[in-house]
């Protein structure tokens, strides 16, 4: 990459693209403009929006968001419920990813294939499935019966257990994905190194794999935590209430609400916390590339 | 004395095994239970059950929104996608032989609609379009369905295209080809993968695309997970579960067509 990238001032036009170079930058004047306008621009007037011009002063509605008891849970609620997600879907799937990689072996691509296919099926599909398994007389409460490890059918659903395995069910696929890369690039050798000099197979992992691996769980941990903070079909078809988020709460608060400028700054909140995940991903990928 | 020292990491091993076998269970569970129970014969839901029958599927059938908003959303992901090829390719092209710092910017801003929870891309788009004249319609799903498709096509083409070596469109142009015809024989043929992935990834998000397409539904043009929702909030009977199925295996079907087609490195690759 680097050789190509010092030699490439020096050669001609670059062809191929359909365009004389001169005129070239025209080809992203369309996306650009589309994007403007129908991304940025609505994105912008909903922060304006957001800003009050009532008596209360300009950031009225993010101080209500903020002091308000009932509010701020929401906010807090948020970040804890993201965090928890995203901490449950790095432990389930930690294990997997270290399996696929260094024991799967032929089998490895056909289980790539099973983990990319529920990403094919709607997340209504998977909270209705859950609903299914989880219900009174459903096939989970059987089991516990039938294991004799409870008397009489537990409430599985509509509480926060039943949100956060559906989370976790939607997300974790993200976070094995994200690791998989990293750990196939671990040098074996280390590992072995680590072993010949006296090392346990858990210290190995923990004091030489798992920080080798780093860079797959900081991507899949900001990745899943982005998706799970912007997310409410899980909460709102599992959770019955137990669980209110802020993109749940917008949702829920959508027709309902005449307060347009609150509704926008709680769209507002999420978005600068999204943005704030991603300027940490900007500046981890900036700094390795920096490194190399 | 090794004998004793393997033991440990072999049962290690056996145990990883297991666990991720119960994984893939955990996985496949509920989606299998819902096409399950979509077969059955009772009147509600329940798993397990007695007897299968197609009753479900006639009742989805009958289901004049079921039926409408699945094919509003088919339409609707397709034209999107189509509308985001025409946009994203070109786009990719120039940010792909552009290294500097206002490029990378660039790029950062044309995927970005993909990192951006839905809900706030629709519900701030509602308002500006209707700020332009632009009311709850098809054309306003339309628009900000092509915001979010843009980026995935745009994502896997770039990936795509960087490696393809700049050489290879030089060649054709030292040969005397021109500009387009260099771009539909050489860099078109290079590229289409890439294309053919971002377009499968921008319609299987579109057809489940909930948060973007919630905002902008009238009671005759909505999409089907919008309907699906508010079935299931009011209704809880397997009708979800056939047509869920059928979504998923419409799903299957344009994967393998993709798959067929150019393969699945593009996806994987990523």
């Amino acid at each position: 990459m680097q050789a190509t990238a010092t030699l490439r001032p020096a050669r001609p036009a670059l062809a191929g693209t359909g365009a004389p170079r001169s005129r070239r930058w025209l080809l992203i004047v369309p996306a650009l403009a589309f994007l403007i306008l129908f991304f940025a621009i609505p994105l912008l007037q909903n922060a304006g929006r957001s800003l009050g011009e009532n008596d209360a002063g300009v950031f009225a509605n993010y101080i209500k968001l903020l002091t308000d008891e009932y509010y701020l849970k929401v906010v807090v609620e948020t970040l804890v419920v993201s965090f928890n997600s995203t901490l449950l879907s790095l432990i389930v799937g930690y294990p997997v990813a270290y399996f696929m990689v260094r024991r799967a072996g032929r089998l490895a691509l056909p289980m790539l294939f099973l983990l990319v296919t529920p990403l094919l099926t709607s997340i209504i599909m998977r909270t209705f499935g859950w609903r299914v398994l989880f219900a009174r007389r459903g096939i989970v409460n059987d089991f516990l019966m039938w294991a004799d490890l409870i008397d009489r059918p537990l409430n599985l659903l509509n509480g926060p257990m039943s949100v956060y395995v559906g989370q976790v069910h939607v997300l974790v696929p993200f976070m094995v994905l994200s690791i998989i890369p990293v750990l196939r690039a671990v040098d074996l050798r280390l590992e072995e190194s680590a072993r010949v000099l006296g090392a346990g197979a858990l210290k190995t992992f923990f004091l030489i794999t798992l920080p080798l691996s780093k860079d797959g769980i900081v991507t899949g941990v900001i990745l899943v935590f982005m998706l799970c903070a912007g997310s409410f079909v899980t909460q709102l078809l599992l959770g019955n209430g137990s669980i209110v988020t802020l993109p749940l709460l917008i949702f829920q608060q959508f027709s309902l609400t005449q307060d347009i400028g609150f509704a926008s700054a709680m769209g507002n909140l999420l978005l600068l916390l999204v943005l704030a995940c991603l300027f940490i991903q900007l500046r981890l990928t900036e700094g390795k590339r920096g490194n190399k | 004395m090794s004998a004793h020292r393997f033991h440990p990491a072999r049962w290690g091993w056996a145990l990883l095994g297991l666990y991720t076998v119960l994984f893939f269970i955990f996985v496949f569970a509920p989606i299998a239970v819902v096409v399950a129970v979509s077969f059955t014969a009772e009147q509600g839901v329940q798993f397990p059950f007695k007897g299968t029958s197609m009753q479900w599927y006639a009742r989805v059938w009958e289901y004049k929104p079921f039926v409408d908003s699945l094919l509003t959303s088919l339409y609707l992901a397709l034209s999107s996608a189509v509308a985001a090829i025409i946009f994203a390719v070109p786009a990719a092209l120039w940010l792909g032989r552009s290294q500097n710092g206002i490029a990378t910017g660039v790029a950062s801003f044309l995927l970005a609609p993909i990192a951006i929870p839905a809900l706030i891309i629709g519900m701030s788009l509602l308002y500006f379009l209707s700020s332009i004249g632009i009311g709850v319609s098809f054309t306003a799903l339309f628009i900000a369905h092509t915001v979010v498709s843009i980026s995935y096509v745009m994502r896997t083409t770039l990936s795509v295209y960087r490696n393809v070596s700049p050489s290879l469109g030089e060649a054709a142009a030292v040969l005397g080809a021109g500009a387009t015809r260099t771009f539909i024989h050489v860099t078109l043929p290079l590229i289409a993968p890439g294309i053919f992935a971002g377009s499968l990834f921008a319609i299987l998000v579109s057809l489940d695309n909930l948060a973007l397409s919630y905002f902008f539904g009238t009671a005759n043009v909505t999409t089907l997970p919008v309907v699906m929702l508010s079935y299931m909030q009011n209704q809880f009977d397997p009708a979800i579960a056939a047509i869920s199925t059928i979504q998923m295996v419409i799903s299957i079907v344009l994967l393998l067509i993709v798959e067929k087609t150019y393969g699945l490195r593009a996806l994987t690759t990523q």
